[in-house]
């Protein structure tokens, strides 16, 4: 959908009493196209926070699933699994505390816990996260096999609410094009997550030269964009449905990364790649680690891209104040 | 100081654990943005800028870190199909609203913060720590009026306090003591909504059909699970008009079905994950 502004008008005020039931569609004056919402701060390094949220807590549930029901063959993919969770680890909090506009005042995000703020529980998930991933790394590098088999139930559960709970963080806001799709966009952020995670073990094991978990990881990472593209077509359904643009349409610059970056690097370069050699195309090592690398770049693009067309939803008064009347109380 | 000095510019005793707030009469604004400048003076607020909008008389634009009373000038000119040619006599052809933090009952940008800065006071009202605040900025999206921002200067979110500094001295909040025509009424909020119904039923007799309530339980503005709002308003045209939500509605309730949702996602994958590598092994 295109969004034509309206110019601005006011209403004349010919008395006419104003019924709250009227129809949803009926056009809105808004007031002079001044912003009815206060758009949030967040751009590119909190975009680069839960693309790396996303990536490290899905490998450790990966690294969890290969070391419990993977045999040895797959003891590769648990150890690169623990590495690659260690980048949410040191990269996660310094990124997060880098965003705070009162930085030296990071911890007091620790006083309270507050169960209607996904920004409280993320706090705790990424603590969490970062200590027990941190012990089974270590345990690992020890060669403690039974005290990393141990810590990494609660790393990888931690693991889980890293790769999804930023979606809940945009869509417990009032910007519509977050609040509009809540579960979807909780689909698409988990799937990605997934994606990117298993394309990077893939990577990793490539350059190690370690194949043996390579079509585990590629069955894998085409169920995780296969998740992500029914949450984006989800999400697409649900903007329409309330009338108001979706992030493929609300400005040119973040639409097209959109468009560009988290559908087509994300989604149908790998479902494409993926599904192909399922069907029985011939393994070529460079396709998959170029996909491998899409899938990445589609992943970053995805949160960057969501993040821009939200911004700018929020700035648009025909947007937030459509989706005002749209958002009953059921 | 005058002990109790509501009792007499107001006709309330400031008393805490009662619920306080704004009842602002739209009908009765006549744009003197006394309101806005007794805000400034007694918060020590910077003013912003001397620039002009061209769009209305309304240079203010929006509520800000450092406008907490801010007055839409909303002008009759158009009837829908163009210009208007013909108006009522003797009215204005303006609306005017002094617009403020609406002090949610359940308030979102106080559900989203991380820290606890938000808070709720004795008085029901809704109040940033200074001292707490870290900046995380989370309050400025959630809230569903555009209200609370950050300032880029200190770091901190700001937004009104409903003069919470006054409140604990006995006195009125400084808007609704500047206010000329009392279109800012204070006082609590059960006797202000008694005083609203009295007043738009009032208005419907002197023919004023348009008069509704926004922000009283069960009426616009109190929807989406926000429930009432401690200040709220008298309007006469949609609420759109006035760059306020028809519908607004409650962050919060969006977070169980997100995470839920994503959490079982997650959990689908990784079982996936799990019985590819045991079909493997």
């Amino acid at each position: 959908m295109t969004l034509v502004s309206t110019p601005s008008r006011a209403p004349y005020g010919r008395e006419a009493k104003y019924d709250p039931l009227r129809a949803d569609n009926a056009p809105i004056t808004t007031y002079y196209d001044q912003p009815q919402l206060k758009k949030s701060h967040w751009g590119t390094r909190v975009a680069l926070y839960i693309f790396i949220a996303g990536l490290s807590g899905g490998a450790q549930l990966i690294a969890t699933a290969a070391d419990l029901a993977g045999g040895e063959q797959h003891r590769g993919v648990v150890r690169r699994g623990r590495h690659i969770a260690l980048l949410g680890v040191f990269f996660g909090p310094p990124l997060l505390i880098w965003d705070l506009h009162s930085p030296d005042r990071f911890y007091n995000m620790l006083r309270i816990f507050r169960r209607t703020s996904p920004m409280s529980i993320g706090t705790y998930i990424l603590s969490s996260f970062s200590l027990f991933s941190l012990m089974t790394a270590t345990a690992q590098l020890a060669g403690w096999r039974k005290a990393a088999q141990l810590t990494q139930l609660p790393a990888a559960i931690a693991g889980a609410g890293m790769t999804t709970y930023t979606a809940s963080l945009l869509t417990a806001t009032s910007t519509p094009l977050w609040a509009a799709a809540p579960r979807s966009l909780a689909l698409q952020f988990a799937g990605s997550s997934f994606g990117a995670a298993a394309a990077a073990l893939q990577l990793a094991g490539r350059v190690d030269g370690d194949e043996a978990a390579a079509p585990v990881l590629e069955g894998l990472a085409l169920a995780a964009t296969a998740t992500e593209f029914v949450g984006a077509l989800a999400a697409e359904r649900r903007h329409r449905a309330l009338g108001i643009a979706d992030a493929a349409s609300v400005n040119t610059a973040s639409g097209a990364l959109y468009k560009l970056g988290a559908l087509g690097l994300g989604t149908a370069v790998p479902l494409a790649s993926y599904a192909g050699k399922l069907i029985g195309g011939r393994p070529r090592p460079w396709l998959m680690m170029t996909t491998a690398l899409a899938v990445l770049a589609g992943s970053f693009a995805l949160r960057l891209s969501v993040l821009a067309a939200g911004n700018e939803s929020a700035q648009r008064p025909q947007q937030s104040l459509r989706f005002a009347r749209r958002e009953k109380v059921r | 100081m005058i002990p109790d000095e509501a009792e007499l510019t107001a006709g309330v005793k400031i008393e805490p654990g009662k619920s306080y707030g704004f009842f602002t009469d739209t009908t009765r604004c006549i744009g003197c943005k006394a309101c806005e400048v007794a805000c400034k003076e007694w918060n020590l607020l910077p003013a912003d800028g001397l620039h002009l909008t061209g769009m209305s008389y309304d240079n203010t634009v929006g509520l800000s870190a450092s406008t907490w009373r801010h007055v839409a000038f909303i002008e009759k000119i158009s009837d829908g199909d163009g210009r208007a040619t013909e108006m009522a006599p003797y009215q204005s052809n303006w609306l005017m609203m002094s617009d403020v933090c609406k002090h949610c009952h359940n308030a979102p940008c106080l559900e989203a913060c991380p820290t606890g800065a938000l808070f709720r006071t004795e008085f029901d009202t809704v109040v940033v720590q200074q001292d707490i605040c870290n900046g995380c900025g989370y309050c400025v999206p959630a809230c569903p009026f555009g209200v609370v921002e950050l300032n880029m200067i200190d770091g901190k979110a700001h937004k009104c306090t409903l003069c919470y500094d006054r409140l604990k001295g006995g006195l009125e909040p400084a808007c609704a003591k500047a206010c000329p025509t009392d279109s800012i009424q204070f006082g609590e909020v059960g006797e202000l909504q008694q005083r609203a119904h009295q007043r738009v039923s009032e208005l419907h007799e002197l023919g004023v059909d348009s008069a509704y309530l926004y922000g009283v339980p069960n009426s616009p503005g109190a929807t989406g699970d926000l429930g009432h709002l401690n200040a709220f308003f008298l309007l006469t045209a949609e609420p759109e008009a006035y760059n306020l939500p028809a519908a607004p509605s409650r962050a919060s309730n969006r977070v169980g079905p997100s995470l839920s949702f994503g959490l079982a996602a997650a959990a689908g994958l990784a079982l996936a994950a799990a019985a590819l590598f045991g079909w493997q092994k």
